[in-house]
Protein backbone atom coordinates (compact mmCIF):
# COMPACT_ATOMS: atom_id res chain seq x y z
CA UNK A 1 0.00 0.00 0.00
CA UNK A 2 1.04 3.85 -1.17
CA UNK A 3 1.63 6.13 1.57
CA UNK A 4 0.68 9.75 0.60
CA UNK A 5 2.02 12.55 2.98
CA UNK A 6 -0.32 14.82 3.54
CA UNK A 7 1.21 17.30 0.98
CA UNK A 8 1.28 14.88 -1.33
CA UNK A 9 -2.16 13.45 -1.08
CA UNK A 10 -3.21 17.26 -1.17
CA UNK A 11 -1.22 17.51 -4.52
CA UNK A 12 -2.78 15.02 -5.84
CA UNK A 13 -6.56 16.02 -4.63
CA UNK A 14 -5.60 19.19 -6.50
CA UNK A 15 -4.06 17.58 -9.76
CA UNK A 16 -7.03 15.60 -9.70
CA UNK A 17 -9.45 18.49 -9.70
CA UNK A 18 -7.65 20.09 -11.91
CA UNK A 19 -7.81 17.11 -14.37
CA UNK A 20 -11.20 16.34 -14.25
CA UNK A 21 -13.01 20.01 -14.01
CA UNK A 22 -13.93 22.75 -16.49
CA UNK A 23 -12.39 26.03 -16.27
CA UNK A 24 -15.03 27.32 -14.63
CA UNK A 25 -18.34 27.25 -13.94
CA UNK A 26 -21.33 29.30 -13.22
CA UNK A 27 -23.10 28.68 -9.73
CA UNK A 28 -25.79 29.79 -7.82
CA UNK A 29 -25.13 31.09 -4.23
CA UNK A 30 -26.22 33.09 -1.33
CA UNK A 31 -23.27 35.47 0.18
CA UNK A 32 -23.15 34.50 3.59
CA UNK A 33 -20.40 36.91 4.56
CA UNK A 34 -18.67 39.46 2.50
CA UNK A 35 -15.44 41.29 3.73
CA UNK A 36 -13.09 44.33 1.49
CA UNK A 37 -9.97 43.60 2.76
CA UNK A 38 -7.64 46.32 2.45
CA UNK A 39 -5.07 44.93 -0.09
CA UNK A 40 -8.03 45.20 -3.18
CA UNK A 41 -9.24 41.84 -2.14
CA UNK A 42 -12.46 40.79 -1.55
CA UNK A 43 -13.41 37.30 0.93
CA UNK A 44 -16.68 35.60 0.55
CA UNK A 45 -18.83 32.91 2.53
CA UNK A 46 -20.82 31.25 0.14
CA UNK A 47 -23.99 29.52 1.41
CA UNK A 48 -27.14 27.54 0.31
CA UNK A 49 -29.50 27.30 2.39
CA UNK A 50 -32.87 25.64 3.09
CA UNK A 51 -34.74 28.49 5.61
CA UNK A 52 -31.76 28.51 8.24
CA UNK A 53 -30.30 25.26 7.28
CA UNK A 54 -27.06 25.63 6.04
CA UNK A 55 -26.78 22.94 2.91
CA UNK A 56 -23.66 23.55 1.28
CA UNK A 57 -20.84 25.99 1.77
CA UNK A 58 -17.66 27.35 0.44
CA UNK A 59 -15.06 29.74 1.01
CA UNK A 60 -14.98 32.89 -2.41
CA UNK A 61 -12.17 35.40 -3.48
CA UNK A 62 -12.50 38.00 -6.16
CA UNK A 63 -8.95 39.36 -6.32
CA UNK A 64 -8.77 42.96 -6.20
CA UNK A 65 -7.84 43.28 -9.99
CA UNK A 66 -10.75 41.43 -11.00
CA UNK A 67 -13.03 43.25 -8.00
CA UNK A 68 -11.98 46.45 -9.44
CA UNK A 69 -13.57 45.53 -12.88
CA UNK A 70 -16.74 43.87 -11.56
CA UNK A 71 -17.92 45.94 -8.44
CA UNK A 72 -18.44 49.29 -10.14
CA UNK A 73 -20.30 47.29 -13.15
CA UNK A 74 -22.38 45.38 -10.81
CA UNK A 75 -23.31 48.11 -8.39
CA UNK A 76 -24.05 50.70 -11.62
CA UNK A 77 -26.36 47.38 -13.17
CA UNK A 78 -28.11 46.84 -9.65
CA UNK A 79 -27.80 49.76 -7.75
CA UNK A 80 -26.95 47.85 -4.97
CA UNK A 81 -23.68 46.91 -3.64
CA UNK A 82 -22.92 43.01 -2.76
CA UNK A 83 -24.31 42.31 0.22
CA UNK A 84 -24.59 39.80 3.36
CA UNK A 85 -28.39 37.65 1.95
CA UNK A 86 -27.81 38.51 -1.42
CA UNK A 87 -27.98 35.81 -3.78
CA UNK A 88 -25.79 35.78 -6.74
CA UNK A 89 -25.04 34.10 -9.92
CA UNK A 90 -21.01 33.95 -9.87
CA UNK A 91 -18.80 33.07 -12.65
CA UNK A 92 -15.86 30.97 -10.64
CA UNK A 93 -13.08 28.55 -11.09
CA UNK A 94 -12.00 25.90 -8.11
CA UNK A 95 -8.78 26.78 -6.45
CA UNK A 96 -7.40 24.08 -4.36
CA UNK A 97 -4.32 24.92 -2.38
CA UNK A 98 -2.16 22.01 -0.52
CA UNK A 99 -2.23 24.55 2.81
CA UNK A 100 -5.16 26.61 2.40
CA UNK A 101 -7.64 23.88 1.14
CA UNK A 102 -10.59 24.69 -1.68
CA UNK A 103 -11.81 28.20 -2.57
CA UNK A 104 -13.57 29.55 -4.95
CA UNK A 105 -11.65 31.93 -7.43
CA UNK A 106 -14.64 33.90 -8.57
CA UNK A 107 -14.25 35.88 -11.81
CA UNK A 108 -17.29 37.38 -12.96
CA UNK A 109 -21.04 38.34 -11.18
CA UNK A 110 -24.18 38.35 -13.17
CA UNK A 111 -25.44 41.26 -12.49
CA UNK A 112 -28.75 40.95 -14.65
CA UNK A 113 -29.23 37.55 -12.02
CA UNK A 114 -29.16 39.56 -9.19
CA UNK A 115 -31.84 41.98 -10.32
CA UNK A 116 -34.04 39.56 -11.11
CA UNK A 117 -33.53 37.59 -8.42
CA UNK A 118 -33.95 41.55 -6.18
CA UNK A 119 -37.41 41.86 -8.46
CA UNK A 120 -38.92 38.10 -8.16
CA UNK A 121 -38.17 38.47 -3.86
CA UNK A 122 -39.98 42.30 -4.54
CA UNK A 123 -42.92 40.52 -6.35
CA UNK A 124 -43.08 37.87 -3.49
CA UNK A 125 -43.18 40.72 -1.25
CA UNK A 126 -46.02 42.62 -3.11
CA UNK A 127 -47.94 39.57 -3.12
CA UNK A 128 -47.92 39.11 0.47
CA UNK A 129 -49.07 42.38 1.19
CA UNK A 130 -51.76 42.42 -1.10
CA UNK A 131 -52.71 38.65 0.13
CA UNK A 132 -52.83 40.37 3.48
CA UNK A 133 -54.88 43.13 2.30
CA UNK A 134 -52.70 45.58 3.79
CA UNK A 135 -51.56 47.25 0.25
CA UNK A 136 -53.76 50.04 -0.05
CA UNK A 137 -54.57 50.83 3.52
CA UNK A 138 -52.76 53.73 3.62
CA UNK A 139 -53.89 55.03 0.18
CA UNK A 140 -57.47 54.76 1.68
CA UNK A 141 -56.84 57.63 3.89
CA UNK A 142 -57.57 61.12 3.38
CA UNK A 143 -54.64 63.22 3.22
CA UNK A 144 -55.61 67.04 4.46
CA UNK A 145 -56.13 69.48 2.16
CA UNK A 146 -53.97 71.74 3.99
CA UNK A 147 -51.20 70.09 5.61
CA UNK A 148 -50.24 71.88 9.26
CA UNK A 149 -47.91 69.14 10.84
CA UNK A 150 -46.11 66.99 8.86
CA UNK A 151 -43.39 64.25 11.13
CA UNK A 152 -40.59 63.98 8.22
CA UNK A 153 -38.14 60.44 8.27
CA UNK A 154 -35.17 61.39 6.83
CA UNK A 155 -31.34 61.58 8.02
CA UNK A 156 -30.68 64.63 9.51
CA UNK A 157 -27.33 65.36 6.99
CA UNK A 158 -29.01 64.05 4.18
CA UNK A 159 -29.07 66.48 1.43
CA UNK A 160 -32.62 65.74 0.34
CA UNK A 161 -33.84 67.04 4.11
CA UNK A 162 -31.71 70.08 3.49
CA UNK A 163 -33.74 70.34 0.32
CA UNK A 164 -37.06 69.59 1.16
CA UNK A 165 -36.90 72.29 3.92
CA UNK A 166 -35.05 75.18 1.87
CA UNK A 167 -38.32 74.26 -0.36
CA UNK A 168 -40.94 74.45 1.60
CA UNK A 169 -39.63 77.21 3.79
CA UNK A 170 -38.58 79.60 1.30
CA UNK A 171 -42.35 78.99 -0.48
CA UNK A 172 -43.03 82.16 -2.00
CA UNK A 173 -46.71 82.45 -0.11
CA UNK A 174 -45.54 82.33 3.03
CA UNK A 175 -47.46 79.29 3.84
CA UNK A 176 -45.89 77.59 7.09
CA UNK A 177 -46.31 74.48 9.11
CA UNK A 178 -45.12 72.18 12.32
CA UNK A 179 -42.15 70.32 10.06
CA UNK A 180 -40.85 68.13 12.82
CA UNK A 181 -38.00 65.98 11.99
CA UNK A 182 -37.63 61.66 12.98
CA UNK A 183 -34.10 61.26 12.35
CA UNK A 184 -33.42 57.53 10.43
CA UNK A 185 -30.68 55.85 8.73
CA UNK A 186 -32.05 55.91 5.20
CA UNK A 187 -29.96 53.07 3.51
CA UNK A 188 -28.60 49.86 4.06
CA UNK A 189 -29.91 47.44 6.49
CA UNK A 190 -30.51 48.83 9.08
CA UNK A 191 -32.85 51.42 7.33
CA UNK A 192 -35.78 49.03 7.63
CA UNK A 193 -35.18 49.05 11.42
CA UNK A 194 -34.48 52.92 12.34
CA UNK A 195 -37.52 54.09 9.79
CA UNK A 196 -39.70 51.16 12.12
CA UNK A 197 -38.67 53.07 14.84
CA UNK A 198 -39.21 56.43 13.88
CA UNK A 199 -43.12 55.77 12.75
CA UNK A 200 -43.49 54.13 16.60
CA UNK A 201 -42.09 57.94 17.90
CA UNK A 202 -44.18 59.73 15.40
CA UNK A 203 -47.03 57.20 16.49
CA UNK A 204 -46.96 57.49 20.35
CA UNK A 205 -45.93 61.31 19.69
CA UNK A 206 -47.99 64.22 21.03
CA UNK A 207 -48.37 65.80 18.26
CA UNK A 208 -51.60 65.07 15.77
CA UNK A 209 -49.66 65.08 12.77
CA UNK A 210 -51.69 65.18 9.38
CA UNK A 211 -48.54 63.38 7.15
CA UNK A 212 -45.84 61.83 7.39
CA UNK A 213 -42.61 62.68 5.04
CA UNK A 214 -39.86 59.35 3.74
CA UNK A 215 -37.17 61.30 2.07
CA UNK A 216 -34.20 60.72 1.12
CA UNK A 217 -31.76 61.98 -2.11
CA UNK A 218 -29.13 63.59 -3.35
CA UNK A 219 -27.06 61.07 -2.46
CA UNK A 220 -26.03 57.70 -3.49
CA UNK A 221 -28.16 55.74 -5.46
CA UNK A 222 -27.19 52.50 -4.05
CA UNK A 223 -28.63 50.50 -1.38
CA UNK A 224 -32.47 51.02 -1.83
CA UNK A 225 -33.32 47.96 -0.98
CA UNK A 226 -34.87 48.89 2.35
CA UNK A 227 -37.72 50.63 0.51
CA UNK A 228 -38.73 46.66 -0.42
CA UNK A 229 -38.31 45.66 2.83
CA UNK A 230 -41.47 44.03 3.91
CA UNK A 231 -41.49 44.63 7.55
CA UNK A 232 -40.91 48.23 6.52
CA UNK A 233 -43.82 48.29 3.99
CA UNK A 234 -45.90 46.71 6.31
CA UNK A 235 -45.92 48.94 8.57
CA UNK A 236 -46.31 52.22 5.74
CA UNK A 237 -48.81 50.68 4.41
CA UNK A 238 -50.87 50.05 8.19
CA UNK A 239 -49.65 53.39 9.12
CA UNK A 240 -53.07 55.65 10.26
CA UNK A 241 -51.16 58.87 9.05
CA UNK A 242 -50.94 59.52 4.97
CA UNK A 243 -47.36 59.02 4.27
CA UNK A 244 -45.87 60.99 1.31
CA UNK A 245 -42.37 59.56 -0.02
CA UNK A 246 -39.92 60.87 -1.68
CA UNK A 247 -36.73 58.74 -1.79
CA UNK A 248 -35.15 59.67 -4.86
CA UNK A 249 -35.90 56.80 -7.36
CA UNK A 250 -34.28 57.07 -10.88
CA UNK A 251 -34.61 53.42 -11.72
CA UNK A 252 -38.15 52.36 -10.69
CA UNK A 253 -40.40 52.41 -7.77
CA UNK A 254 -39.94 50.73 -4.39
CA UNK A 255 -42.95 49.07 -2.92
CA UNK A 256 -42.76 51.80 -0.24
CA UNK A 257 -44.00 53.94 -2.84
CA UNK A 258 -46.53 51.67 -3.68
CA UNK A 259 -47.97 51.41 0.05
CA UNK A 260 -47.57 54.99 0.15
CA UNK A 261 -50.34 57.67 0.44
CA UNK A 262 -48.76 59.46 -2.52
CA UNK A 263 -45.12 58.65 -3.80
CA UNK A 264 -42.98 61.43 -5.50
CA UNK A 265 -39.69 61.37 -6.89
CA UNK A 266 -37.94 63.86 -4.89
CA UNK A 267 -37.87 65.30 -1.34
CA UNK A 268 -38.13 68.72 -3.38
CA UNK A 269 -41.01 67.55 -5.20
CA UNK A 270 -42.67 67.11 -2.16
CA UNK A 271 -42.54 70.29 -0.57
CA UNK A 272 -44.13 71.58 -3.99
CA UNK A 273 -46.76 68.87 -4.12
CA UNK A 274 -47.59 70.07 -0.31
CA UNK A 275 -47.20 73.78 -1.43
CA UNK A 276 -49.18 73.64 -3.95
CA UNK A 277 -52.29 72.01 -2.01
CA UNK A 278 -51.97 74.78 0.03
CA UNK A 279 -51.72 77.30 -2.77
CA UNK A 280 -54.95 75.41 -4.05
CA UNK A 281 -57.05 75.25 -1.05
CA UNK A 282 -56.73 78.94 -1.03
CA UNK A 283 -57.41 79.70 -4.66
CA UNK A 284 -60.54 77.70 -3.66
CA UNK A 285 -61.32 79.84 -0.84
CA UNK A 286 -61.04 82.83 -2.75
CA UNK A 287 -63.09 82.28 -5.05
CA UNK A 288 -65.36 80.80 -2.92
CA UNK A 289 -65.36 84.58 -1.05
CA UNK A 290 -65.84 86.07 -4.28
CA UNK A 291 -68.50 83.37 -5.39
CA UNK A 292 -70.21 84.43 -1.77
CA UNK A 293 -69.52 88.14 -2.62
CA UNK A 294 -71.48 88.26 -5.70
CA UNK A 295 -74.45 85.47 -4.89
CA UNK A 296 -75.06 88.05 -1.26
CA UNK A 297 -74.99 90.92 -3.53
CA UNK A 298 -77.40 89.74 -6.28
CA UNK A 299 -79.75 88.36 -3.50
CA UNK A 300 -79.99 91.95 -2.12
CA UNK A 301 -80.23 93.72 -5.36
CA UNK A 302 -83.43 91.00 -6.08
CA UNK A 303 -84.82 91.75 -2.27
CA UNK A 304 -84.40 95.46 -2.91
CA UNK A 305 -86.68 94.79 -5.95
CA UNK A 306 -88.90 93.06 -4.33
CA UNK A 307 -89.60 94.98 -1.62
CA UNK A 308 -90.26 98.01 -3.76
CA UNK A 309 -92.46 96.37 -5.70
CA UNK A 310 -94.12 95.27 -2.86
CA UNK A 311 -94.21 98.93 -1.52
CA UNK A 312 -95.50 100.07 -4.17
CA UNK A 313 -98.32 97.41 -4.63
CA UNK A 314 -99.31 98.30 -1.07
CA UNK A 315 -99.09 101.86 -1.71
CA UNK A 316 -101.47 101.53 -5.26
CA UNK A 317 -103.90 99.46 -3.29
CA UNK A 318 -104.49 101.07 -0.30
CA UNK A 319 -104.76 104.37 -2.58
CA UNK A 320 -107.29 102.40 -4.15
CA UNK A 321 -109.34 101.23 -1.35
CA UNK A 322 -108.97 104.82 -0.01
CA UNK A 323 -110.48 106.07 -3.29
CA UNK A 324 -113.07 103.60 -3.61
CA UNK A 325 -114.05 104.51 0.03
CA UNK A 326 -114.54 107.98 -0.57
CA UNK A 327 -116.26 107.47 -3.90
CA UNK A 328 -118.94 105.82 -2.29
CA UNK A 329 -118.85 107.91 0.47
CA UNK A 330 -119.32 110.86 -1.81
CA UNK A 331 -122.33 108.29 -3.47
CA UNK A 332 -124.15 108.40 -0.52
CA UNK A 333 -123.68 111.94 0.55
CA UNK A 334 -125.17 112.92 -2.72
CA UNK A 335 -128.29 110.85 -2.56
CA UNK A 336 -128.53 111.88 1.26
CA UNK A 337 -128.60 115.80 0.68
CA UNK A 338 -130.88 115.26 -2.69
CA UNK A 339 -133.23 112.49 -2.00
CA UNK A 340 -135.26 113.26 1.15
CA UNK A 341 -136.09 116.64 -0.71
CA UNK A 342 -137.08 114.05 -3.85
CA UNK A 343 -138.86 112.04 -1.27
CA UNK A 344 -140.70 115.07 0.39
CA UNK A 345 -141.90 117.26 -3.11
CA UNK A 346 -143.29 113.49 -4.30
CA UNK A 347 -145.57 114.01 -0.82
CA UNK A 348 -146.37 117.39 -1.85
CA UNK A 349 -146.91 117.09 -5.29
CA UNK A 350 -149.54 113.79 -4.21
CA UNK A 351 -151.09 115.85 -2.21
CA UNK A 352 -151.53 118.71 -4.02
CA UNK A 353 -152.97 116.64 -6.73
CA UNK A 354 -155.68 114.85 -4.21
CA UNK A 355 -156.57 119.22 -3.46
CA UNK A 356 -157.55 119.64 -6.94
CA UNK A 357 -159.73 116.30 -7.24
CA UNK A 358 -161.22 117.05 -4.22
CA UNK A 359 -162.02 121.04 -5.15
CA UNK A 360 -163.59 119.41 -8.56
CA UNK A 361 -166.10 118.03 -6.59
CA UNK A 362 -166.70 120.82 -4.43
CA UNK A 363 -170.92 122.07 -5.63
CA UNK A 364 -169.95 125.71 -5.33
CA UNK A 365 -168.18 125.21 -8.25
CA UNK A 366 -171.64 123.27 -10.41
CA UNK A 367 -173.57 126.54 -9.22
CA UNK A 368 -171.15 129.31 -10.43
CA UNK A 369 -170.93 127.46 -13.44
CA UNK A 370 -174.92 127.96 -14.01
CA UNK A 371 -175.70 124.54 -12.77
CA UNK A 372 -178.50 124.12 -9.63
CA UNK A 373 -179.82 122.11 -7.02
CA UNK A 374 -183.21 120.97 -6.69
CA UNK A 375 -184.85 119.07 -3.15
CA UNK A 376 -187.85 117.73 -2.39
CA UNK A 377 -188.30 117.40 1.01
CA UNK A 378 -185.06 118.69 1.79
CA UNK A 379 -183.67 115.81 0.04
CA UNK A 380 -181.90 116.58 -3.26
CA UNK A 381 -184.01 116.01 -6.29
CA UNK A 382 -182.56 112.42 -7.86
CA UNK A 383 -185.56 109.67 -8.93
CA UNK A 384 -187.59 109.73 -6.47
CA UNK A 385 -191.49 110.08 -7.29
CA UNK A 386 -192.96 113.19 -7.50
CA UNK A 387 -196.66 114.70 -8.22
CA UNK A 388 -198.16 117.87 -9.34
CA UNK A 389 -198.56 120.26 -6.13
CA UNK A 390 -195.36 119.02 -4.74
CA UNK A 391 -193.11 121.92 -3.39
CA UNK A 392 -189.59 121.89 -5.01
CA UNK A 393 -186.97 124.17 -3.50
CA UNK A 394 -184.18 125.03 -5.80
CA UNK A 395 -180.65 126.66 -4.94
CA UNK A 396 -178.92 128.82 -7.39
CA UNK A 397 -175.33 130.59 -6.52
CA UNK A 398 -176.64 133.14 -5.12
CA UNK A 399 -180.70 132.19 -4.46
CA UNK A 400 -182.92 129.71 -3.15
CA UNK A 401 -186.11 129.55 -5.00
CA UNK A 402 -189.63 127.95 -3.85
CA UNK A 403 -191.54 126.31 -7.33
CA UNK A 404 -194.90 124.01 -7.41
CA UNK A 405 -194.86 121.19 -9.79
CA UNK A 406 -197.74 121.84 -12.31
CA UNK A 407 -197.22 118.99 -14.55
CA UNK A 408 -195.13 116.11 -15.28
CA UNK A 409 -193.46 115.08 -18.51
CA UNK B 1 -122.83 109.90 17.37
CA UNK B 2 -122.75 107.51 20.19
CA UNK B 3 -120.64 107.82 22.74
CA UNK B 4 -119.08 104.32 22.01
CA UNK B 5 -116.12 104.33 19.11
CA UNK B 6 -117.23 103.50 15.67
CA UNK B 7 -115.58 101.15 13.39
CA UNK B 8 -115.70 102.51 9.54
CA UNK B 9 -117.36 99.58 8.89
CA UNK B 10 -120.04 99.79 11.15
CA UNK B 11 -120.78 103.03 10.38
CA UNK B 12 -119.89 102.21 6.78
CA UNK B 13 -122.97 99.91 7.31
CA UNK B 14 -124.76 101.78 8.67
CA UNK B 15 -125.23 104.70 6.55
CA UNK B 16 -125.56 101.97 3.46
CA UNK B 17 -128.82 100.94 5.15
CA UNK B 18 -129.74 104.61 5.48
CA UNK B 19 -129.45 104.91 2.03
CA UNK B 20 -130.94 101.87 0.89
CA UNK B 21 -134.14 102.99 2.84
CA UNK B 22 -134.19 106.83 1.12
CA UNK B 23 -133.64 104.61 -2.23
CA UNK B 24 -136.43 102.33 -1.94
CA UNK B 25 -138.69 105.25 -1.24
CA UNK B 26 -140.54 103.14 1.37
CA UNK B 27 -139.25 105.57 4.04
CA UNK B 28 -141.59 107.27 6.90
CA UNK B 29 -141.90 110.75 6.22
CA UNK B 30 -141.20 111.77 9.56
CA UNK B 31 -138.36 109.86 10.11
CA UNK B 32 -136.31 111.51 7.38
CA UNK B 33 -135.09 115.04 9.22
CA UNK B 34 -133.54 111.69 12.35
CA UNK B 35 -132.24 109.60 9.11
CA UNK B 36 -130.60 112.16 7.71
CA UNK B 37 -129.53 114.30 10.11
CA UNK B 38 -127.46 110.79 11.55
CA UNK B 39 -126.54 110.21 7.74
CA UNK B 40 -124.43 113.42 7.69
CA UNK B 41 -122.54 112.54 11.22
CA UNK B 42 -121.72 109.23 9.66
CA UNK B 43 -120.40 110.57 6.21
CA UNK B 44 -118.68 112.83 8.12
CA UNK B 45 -117.37 110.40 10.66
CA UNK B 46 -116.43 108.03 7.97
CA UNK B 47 -114.83 110.83 5.51
CA UNK B 48 -112.55 111.95 9.10
CA UNK B 49 -111.77 108.09 8.85
CA UNK B 50 -110.34 107.83 5.51
CA UNK B 51 -108.28 111.06 5.96
CA UNK B 52 -106.58 110.09 9.05
CA UNK B 53 -105.76 106.69 7.87
CA UNK B 54 -104.31 108.20 4.41
CA UNK B 55 -101.99 110.81 7.01
CA UNK B 56 -101.35 107.80 8.95
CA UNK B 57 -100.16 106.15 6.09
CA UNK B 58 -98.38 108.82 3.99
CA UNK B 59 -96.27 109.33 7.64
CA UNK B 60 -95.62 105.23 8.00
CA UNK B 61 -94.17 105.45 4.37
CA UNK B 62 -92.14 108.11 4.64
CA UNK B 63 -93.28 109.70 1.62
Amino acid sequence: MNHYSLREFNLLVKAVLSEQLERSYWIIAEIGQINLHGNGHCYLELVEKDNNYVKAKARGTIWANVYRDIHPWFVSQTGTELKQGMKVLINASLEFHEVYGMSLNIRDIDANFTIGERERKKQETIQRLEAEGIMDMNQELELSAVVQRLAIISSESAAGYEDFMNQFENNPYGYQAKLDLYSATMQGDAASQSIIESLHKIHESEWDYEAVVLIRGGGSKMDLDCFDDYELCAHLAQFPIPVITGIGHERDQSIADLVAHTRLKTPTSVAEFLISRMLTFESEINDLQEVIGQQTKALIHRQTELINELNFRWQLNTKQVLQRSTFQLDQMSHLISHKPTGILNQHLLSLSHREKLIDAYNPKNLLTKGYSITRINGKILKNQKIKSGDELETQTLTKTISSTVNKIK
Amino acid sequence: MTKKKLSYQTAYDELKTICEQLESEEVDVDQITDLVKRANELVKYCQDRLRGIEKDLTAVSGN
